[in-house]
């Protein structure tokens, strides 16, 4: 591996900028950073290059741990957004600056100049000073005199930001071009997606400090995990559907999807969508669609962009309330049921629309995202504390960057938590926490809850997600919600592993310590998590509380298997009254229930 | 057509008489005619004064007044400290304003009201600062007597003093440029494997050079003009402690006109030097 990072870590003021990044970029390979600005992904680029040091992890280039080694000694090709050239010198100095410092003979100096001007197209530009030069080509010089010193590995941050759209493709393909011919392994960083398919062997998506998903361009379009990289890489329609033995349903209308992977567990339940604007099929009426049918729909927006015509159709029935995420709305309600679709002008040609048509919607192809949060309902025993809930800071802002809905409903049991539950309980649940939190999570595991989300009335975004599962059946779902949370908050996982003291605790050391090394594993491998590891010995729920008093701004992620854990090893954390959120996570045994993998 | 005045209206503003530009002009001119009168009365008139009496019997009596042994080592004495006063606060003048520009760090802007403070600060009160520290009966006073040093009415004194109001002038002129020009060319050159000092000589130096110099140039003028400071710290010994201002003050008030004022003469050639030589460096700089 040319480049391998190992859980960096870079904070900021505290808060990690850069948040546990692991990640192998192969010889030769052209790897691409893909994220919003203050995702993080341009720090990480200065800490491979050593300009920026870390607070934690491992950095290594060809199989060299350079993390504690300088920027100077580590001598990575650079190339900044605004060329950063020394203007005082001509072009040809600028490229032989690494070979002097290297003290290498004139004539060799002048020989590789060349070789270099050539390679970025620049031959007899050698006394030319950067000022006399355009913008793409001081650029290229930028190249060239990253490449002098034939650099381990070359990074460029945001190479084609200051230059215009047309200069940007060529300077794109000479870059590339001398890539392939050096083959030397280069890292890019952009917050371009279309310059990231343009470029990349790989793409790797960072948000909030987060490296999310890692894979080829193709791939990650058909397969995104994340409803970040679905919404980030291309546009998407997200949609809640809700995935049984049939298929995957939208509202009344079921959709045979074929290619939709097979969720844990094999039960009924909510799942995100993914629908690509292309992947819509208009049709006159329900009968000449050539896909599956999903929805009615009256055309609300239309323009047109030269090769593709893009349009926004409202959706009617029962289907409207099952779009989750249109840009405009804060996690979005029934009303703001916009589907994105775009159009050939093949497609056109064979169905003219006007403005206010009316039109039958169709699916050619559609993701299911492995993410098992999918909306969230605040319960509340009333009205107004349902309301109160739903306006609650943190559960907003995870909403609003999950992009899905929080929908309210008051529930006069919870109060006794005797009578059953008047629908079932469907997505993630929320409830307040109080004296009775116990009890109600119990009531609200009985009638169908997976996840239960536990907020105090003043919580702030947690900083450190503590992670612990009561057996080894609920670890799996455990680390696919913790996961999927973690994407969506700047803060550091950590697994808290538990052995029971005395009874030889100490001697069981190995077994604990391999016990969290597969955990993190697999939280890496399945789930794409990162997280750290600790081992303690003692009773679970003391040394949890401990841990967590310990902590600035935490939170807990609990897997259980059996509902009466929350009462039985765990019930101390649930009578002082929580002042920090609680993902409770429920998955029945596998033998209680007799369920298939 | 939405949108924007018609052909019509664009023509009928291009045919305009130009009745804004009228008034306009006749305002810029107003302005230079007024800022040049004013400079005529206060700037030009007491120079040619300074010339005209430097000269008033004769070239011979001119070049007279520079035989004088006790000019000759004010010159020199005035020479001296600029020597010793600009050099000086040019390394620390870079120092502070790299700290400044390149590092965050508590007291900044603590820092920086401090480099402003001898600009803020009459000269004379700079001056009796250092006699409050270091004269006779200053703090130090006692602790100097008995080793012999003498700082107050001698060359050190004078050498503080200046240091002290000409401090500010070099991290001025420097710290915008420097965080104006950002950071990126000295990591693009640790990242090629430049060190610290070739860094800094082969890259950070070039690149303010226009600036340094006209820090420098400012420095020295004020070093070689001073007045007020030294003028509290020398004790006007003649001969040993009298810069070219103050022996001008001694000649005048000694009725030596000639003598005074070829002496004027001098510093104000060397001030006009140094203003050609900073507008020469402001014409590369562009």
């Amino acid at each position: 591996m040319s480049i391998t990072l190992d859980q960096v870590t870079k904070r900021y003021q505290g808060s990690p900028v850069v948040n546990d990044v692991s990640l192998e970029v192969g010889e030769g390979e052209f790897y691409v950073l893909l994220g919003p600005s203050g995702s993080g992904k341009s720090t990480l680029l200065r800490a491979i290059a050593g300009l920026t040091g870390v607070d934690h992890g491992r950095i290594a280039l060809h199989g060299n741990d350079v993390t504690h080694v300088s920027a100077r000694q580590r001598g990575v090709g650079l190339v900044f957004q605004n060329y950063a050239l020394f203007r005082h010198m001509t072009v040809g100095e600028n490229i032989e600056f690494a070979l002097k410092v290297r003290r290498m003979k004139a004539a060799e100096r002048r020989e590789r100049r060349k070789e270099l001007l050539r390679l970025v197209a620049l031959e007899g530009m050698d006394d030319r000073l950067p000022t006399q030069l355009s913008g793409g080509q001081q650029q290229r010089v930028a190249v060239a005199r990253a490449l002098a010193h034939k650099p381990p590995v070359l990074l460029l941050d945001e190479p084609f930001g200051a230059l215009d759209a047309k200069i940007r493709e060529e300077l794109r393909r000479t870059i590339r071009q001398v890539q392939r011919e050096l083959k030397i392994t280069t890292v890019l960083v952009t917050h371009d997606q279309e310059e990231a398919f343009a470029m990349a062997d790989r793409i790797g998506v960072m948000n909030l400090g987060r490296l999310l998903e890692s894979g080829r361009p193709d791939e990650l379009y058909a397969r995104p995990a994340t409803r970040f990289v679905a919404t980030f890489l291309g546009a998407a329609n997200l949609l809640l559907a809700r995935q049984t033995e049939q298929g995957i349903r939208f509202g009344a209308a079921p959709v045979n999807a074929r290619r939709v992977e097979k969720l844990e567990g094999g039960r009924e339940q909510e799942v995100v969508a993914v629908l690509r604007p292309e992947e819509v099929e208009l049709a006159p009426t329900r009968d000449n669609l050539r896909t599956n049918f999903i929805a009615n729909g009256i055309v609300e927006e239309q323009v047109f962009t030269g090769a593709f015509e893009r349009m926004r159709v409202r959706m009617a029935d029962g289907a409207a309330n099952a779009h989750i995420a249109s840009p405009n709305t804060n996690g979005g309600n029934g009303s703001a049921a916009l589907l994105d679709v775009t159009r050939t002008q093949h497609e056109q040609r064979l169905f003219p629309l006007a403005l206010g048509q009316s039109v039958a919607i169709g699916v050619r192809r559609i993701h299911v995202l492995p993410t098992p949060l999918s909306s969230y309902t605040a319960y509340g025993s009333d009205e107004a504390s349902c309301e109160r809930l739903s306006q609650h800071p943190f559960l907003v802002e995870l909403a609003s960057r999950m992009k899905t809905r929080i929908i309210k409903r008051s529930e006069a049991p919870l109060v006794a938590c005797d009578a059953p539950a008047s629908a079932p309980v469907s997505g993630v649940a929320v409830i307040a926490a109080g004296q009775k939190t116990a009890e109600q999570l119990q009531w609200l595991l009985q009638n169908g809850a997976g996840e239960v989300l536990v907020l105090p009335a003043h919580s702030s975004a947690p900083q450190r997600v503590l992670i612990h599962w009561a057996d080894d059946s609920a670890r799996r779902s455990t680390l696919a919600v913790a996961a999927s949370l973690l994407r969506h908050v700047a803060a550091e996982a950590v697994y808290v592993g538990i052995l029971p003291e005395g009874s030889g605790g100490e001697s069981q050391r190995p077994f604990g310590v391999r016990t969290l090394l597969d955990a993190r594993s697999e939280a890496q491998a399945v789930h794409g998590l990162e997280m750290r590891t600790e081992l303690r010995f003692g009773a679970a729920a003391d040394e949890l509380q401990r841990q967590l008093t310990e902590s600035q701004d935490p939170m807990l992620i609990l897997g259980v298997s059996d509902p009466a854990q929350l009462r039985g090893t765990f019930g101390a954390l649930f009578t002082s009254g929580s002042t920090y959120p609680m993902m409770i996570v429920y998955r029945p045994s596998k033998d209680s229930e007799g369920a298939v993998e | 057509m939405a949108g924007g005045p018609s052909k019509e209206m664009l023509a009928e503003i291009a045919s305009r008489p130009g009745r804004d530009t009228l008034i306009s002009s006749a305002v810029k001119y107003v302005f230079i005619a007024l800022s040049l009168g004013f400079l005529a009365a206060l700037l030009f008139a007491p120079l040619a004064t300074v010339f005209i009496t430097a000269l008033s019997k004769g070239w011979e009596m001119y070049f007279e007044s520079f035989k004088d042994e006790d000019t000759l080592a004010a010159i020199k004495l005035t020479l001296t400290v600029a020597a010793i006063v600009v050099p000086t606060n040019t390394i620390f003048g870079i120092a502070a304003a790299w700290a400044i520009a390149k590092f965050e760090f508590r007291g900044k802007s603590f820092l920086i009201t401090l480099i402003d403070l001898p600009i803020a600060v009459s000269p004379v009160i700079s001056g009796l600062v250092y006699v409050l520290l270091f004269g006779a009966q200053g703090w130090f006073g006692l602790w100097l007597q008995e080793r012999d040093i003498s700082i107050i009415f001698a060359v050190p004194g004078i050498v503080l003093a200046t240091m002290f109001v000409t401090f500010p002038y070099v991290a001025r002129e420097l710290i915008p440029l420097m965080q104006q020009l950002g950071n990126d060319e000295e990591e693009a050159a640790i990242t090629l494997g430049a060190g610290g000092l070739m860094t800094f000589f082969h890259v950070t130096l070039p690149k303010i050079r226009w600036g340094l110099v006209y820090g420098v140039i400012l420095c020295n003028a004020r070093a070689m003009g001073e007045f007020g400071a030294v003028s509290v710290v020398s004790g006007h010994v003649r001969g040993l402690t009298t810069t070219m201002p103050l022996h001008v003050e001694i000649l005048y008030n000694e009725y030596n006109f000639v003598g005074a004022f070829a002496v004027a003469s001098l510093l104000t050639v060397l001030a006009v030097l140094t203003l050609i030589i900073k507008s020469l460096v402001e014409m590369k700089r562009k």
